[in-house]
């Protein structure tokens, strides 16, 4: 009968120390890499945002992309980052408010990329291969790729022998690698990162070609989070200078050369593809 | 009189199903793609091999061992508060519904029409909660209501619920009827015919059940994960995403402990049942564990409540299912490809569970048992989704995945099962032919597989039944079937395309449930 008693204690000191509640900014991202990468490229920029807004900020971790976005529109999280294609959902399903952007997200890109032991130098030449996209979820893994197939008269099921969502950028890496599929698409930036951190066997994989640019990534809060704390969030952001080796450091993680105001209406490109591609109704 | 014919009377019919079963089955395979020679094929084993090797050394990285006992904290406590929620939720529906507690069974009373009503009802909605699989109501509370372990607790609550009501049900329907009836008769309530006659006599068995099942929740709970319910399954998902070998390879020693752990723990309980102590240590201990559970759970239900509002606002959406005429044609196809994988999974694994069988049963070399038996809890142990994701990497995307994943699957679960049945089998006949001068082979082909052959065959279309369901979420891996349109659909918030998929995956549930039902009754 011990444990029951002390399961009946425990719960009584768990409720007491529970009902003490204090300021709190839960943060999460889709999970367009690894968890261990967002948590570590989170972590400085949890610290600073912190210390800027005086309150504690917390990381959570979610495993997919639409998971993030129904807990923001839930209220579970108060702030979010997100794709551009994301953010066109959760503005759909609910009220939320984009703060800011990197500069680099305005002219973003995808990579092709194929499996080096394949041959193909064309995208024509993928015809009847396997192909990844990244998340269903994903601009740049998937939304805008599978929009400019299709400007090039490419419709991925009928075109490929078969098509798989690997998840995560850097996940589709893996595929392409390891050959489990022929091709697959990805966000530049994280390909860039993984190129740069010699994480990619070049031997391995090869580059195929690179989509048109397109409005992506963005920092977005709940609509219903008090609106001073939201002008606080977004000052933090816009505050970042890469002169400062401090603020260089977060920067850096975030890959962006700096953050710049955002607005709803740089995201109605995507959700005009989003339409014309068939993934928004 | 006897006929005089030599001939087999049920000759035709019999011929028929022997020519007919390999034709239907290279049908399914050219449809699937699945060929077994492509597993000889360097280039595709190469890649699994690569993979699999990575296994060992298992990842010993802190954080990560970490993680692993922090979820498996946490796929234990959604296992144990989803079934309790589940026997809450299954022990009124079985009281409700079971026709053990009928007073027009027990003594003979023409029943009332609303009643009758109510319990058509209470019963096809036992099917709806037990038809769609658990994976799938935690995907469709994780889109309703947002992230954590509660979807997880309410789908397996759900889900089994589901299953608990029916089974419930049909073991009080099992019991000697004299006690209830003369209860009945004399007036008492449908509660009371309940408490005092059939309780008594079905509660090592109710008890026995529900321990099972919470077996079987460990092993549901530990995936649901891989759809953002918790858990286990978030591990197991990034590692084999990242094809992190070293990471899968510490999760699998870790499943294999847990499902030994549980069904050691299940084992030690159903005996406990049978003394007065052993079942007052049982009930501390179900209650203990059950508030353990809440409690770990309860900080990750404070910081993500469950959104009401959202639920609403999802159930308004989803109740309009999409009935558009190429919907339902890239449906359909989805629905076939889904039926094939589990037609031609579970006939494989009747060929690969039987092969295992004879040596881990007491017909093989002694020295072979012990080895095949292991590698059957191996087969058995690993979970499906596990097995389609690993499938994956060695046929590449799509179906022939699905049937590889099912026929491994579901071989360790049939040649279990296949083992007993050749253990239990009486002798005689293969003495008999063994004294009149037969050899081994004739032996087995004459005097032991007529015996078993029957049990085996209703074995496998139980299985195939089961396997049906498991064909409808593999798609969640990659390996075809409706699972990867649901969870497409449910990714793009395309929610009444969900709902037809739900429908379609119900039918199909329903529909082989039907077959598997007619043709046991044939062969028996």
């Amino acid at each position: 009968m011990n444990i029951a008693k002390l399961s009946v204690a425990g719960l009584l000191l768990a409720a007491a120390t529970l009902s003490h509640a204090e300021a709190l900014l839960k943060v999460s991202a889709i999970p367009d890499e690894a968890p261990t990468e967002l948590q570590r490229k989170f972590a400085p920029l949890g610290q600073y945002l912190e210390k800027e807004l005086g309150m504690k900020v917390q990381f959570v971790p979610v495993s997919d992309y639409a998971a993030v976005v129904t807990a923001l529109n839930a209220d579970q999280i108060d702030m979010a980052w997100l794709g551009g294609f994301t953010f066109v959902q959760a503005s759909q399903r609910g009220k939320v408010v984009p703060l800011v952007q990197r500069e680099e997200d305005s002219r973003f890109t995808s990579k092709y990329i194929v499996n080096a032991d394949s041959g193909i130098s064309k995208l024509q030449q993928l015809k009847g291969k396997s192909f990844a996209f990244g998340s269903a979820s994903s601009t740049s893994g998937h939304l805008m790729p599978r929009y400019f197939l299709q400007k090039q008269h490419i419709k991925p099921e009928a075109f490929f022998k078969s098509v798989g969502y690997s998840g995560a950028h850097d996940a589709t890496v893996a595929w392409v690698s390891s050959g489990k599929v022929d091709a697959g698409v990805l966000n530049a930036s994280v390909w860039d990162k993984l190129v740069e951190a010699g994480k990619v066997d070049q031997s391995k994989v090869k580059l195929l070609g690179t989509t048109p640019p397109y409005f992506d990534y963005n920092w977005t809060v709940r609509g219903s989070l008090d609106k001073k704390l939201q002008q606080k969030i977004q000052q933090a952001f816009l505050k970042l200078n890469a002169a400062n080796p401090e603020h260089k450091a977060i920067l850096d993680l975030q890959r962006a050369s700096r953050f710049i105001p955002t607005k709803a209406a740089n995201y109605k490109g995507i959700e005009a593809a989003a339409k014309e591609a068939g993934l928004l109704q | 009189m006897l006929s005089n014919s030599l001939h087999d009377p049920a000759r035709a019919s019999r011929l028929a199903g022997l020519i007919a079963t390999p034709l239907l089955l290279l049908a399914a395979m050219a449809y699937t793609g699945f060929n077994p020679l492509l597993l000889a094929d360097g280039d595709t084993a190469g890649t699994l091999w690569r993979f699999v090797a990575d296994f060992f050394p298992p990842s010993t990285d802190g954080t990560f061992l970490h993680d692993m006992l922090r979820e498996t904290a946490t796929t234990l406590a959604i296992a144990s508060s989803g079934l309790a929620l589940a026997v809450l939720l299954g022990l009124p529906l079985a009281l409700l519904t079971s026709r053990a507690l009928d007073r027009d069974t027990l003594c003979g009373e023409a029943p009332a029409r609303p009643w009758q009503a109510l319990q058509r009802l209470l019963r096809a909605m036992l099917i709806v909660l037990r038809g769609v699989p658990d994976l799938v109501w935690a995907l469709l509370l994780v889109r309703a209501a947002g992230l954590g372990s509660l979807p997880a607790v309410l789908a397996l609550g759900l889900a089994y619920g589901g299953m608990l009501g029916k089974v419930y049900a049909e073991i009080l329907e099992s019991q000697p009827r004299e006690a209830a009836a003369a209860l009945a008769a004399s007036g008492a309530s449908r509660l009371a015919v309940f408490g005092y006659a059939l309780l008594p006599q079905a509660a090592t068995e109710l008890i026995s059940y529900s321990v099972y099942r919470w077996e079987c929740a460990i092993r549901a709970s530990a995936v649901m994960g891989f759809v953002g319910a918790g858990g286990l399954g978030l591990l197991l998902d990034t590692s084999l995403r990242m094809l992190n070998g070293g990471e899968v390879g510490s999760l699998l020693l870790l499943f294999a402990a847990l499902v030994a752990l549980t069904e050691g723990v299940s084992r030690v309980s159903r005996a406990a049942i049978h003394s007065r102590a052993g079942g007052a240590a049982l009930a501390t201990g179900t209650l203990s564990l059950l508030a353990l559970s809440l409690l770990w759970l309860w900080p990750q239900w404070r910081e993500a409540p469950f959104d009401v509002a959202g639920l609403w606002r999802f159930a308004q959406e989803f109740l309009r299912p999409t009935l558009r005429g190429d919907f339902l044609v890239q449906v359909g196809s989805g629905v076939l490809e889904t039926l094939l994988v589990s037609a031609l999974g579970s006939a494989l694994a009747f060929i690969g569970g039987a092969l295992l069988a004879l040596p881990a049963s007491n017909r093989g070399p002694r020295w072979l048992r012990a080895p095949v038996q292991l590698l059957l809890n191996f087969l058995r142990g690993t979970p499906d989704l596990l097995w389609g994701a690993l499938a994956v990497l060695a046929l590449g995307l799509g179906p022939a995945a699905g049937v590889l994943a099912l026929a491994v699957h579901t071989s360790g679960v049939l040649g279990r099962l296949f083992a007993q049945t050749l253990e239990n089998t009486p002798p005689d006949a293969e003495a008999a032919l063994r004294h009149s001068g037969a050899g081994r082979l004739a032996c087995l082909c004459y005097g032991l597989l007529p015996q078993a052959l029957p049990q085996w065959l209703a074995y496998t279309l139980y299985r195939w039944e089961n396997n049906i369901r498991i064909a409808a979420i593999l798609g969640l891996v990659g390996a075809g079937g409706l699972g990867q349109q649901l969870y497409l659909a449910l990714s793009l918030f395309q929610l009444s395309n969900a709902a037809t998929l739900i429908l379609a995956m119900l039918l199909l549930s329903w529909g082989v449930e039907s077959f598997s039902r007619w043709l046991r009754q044939r062969l028996g």
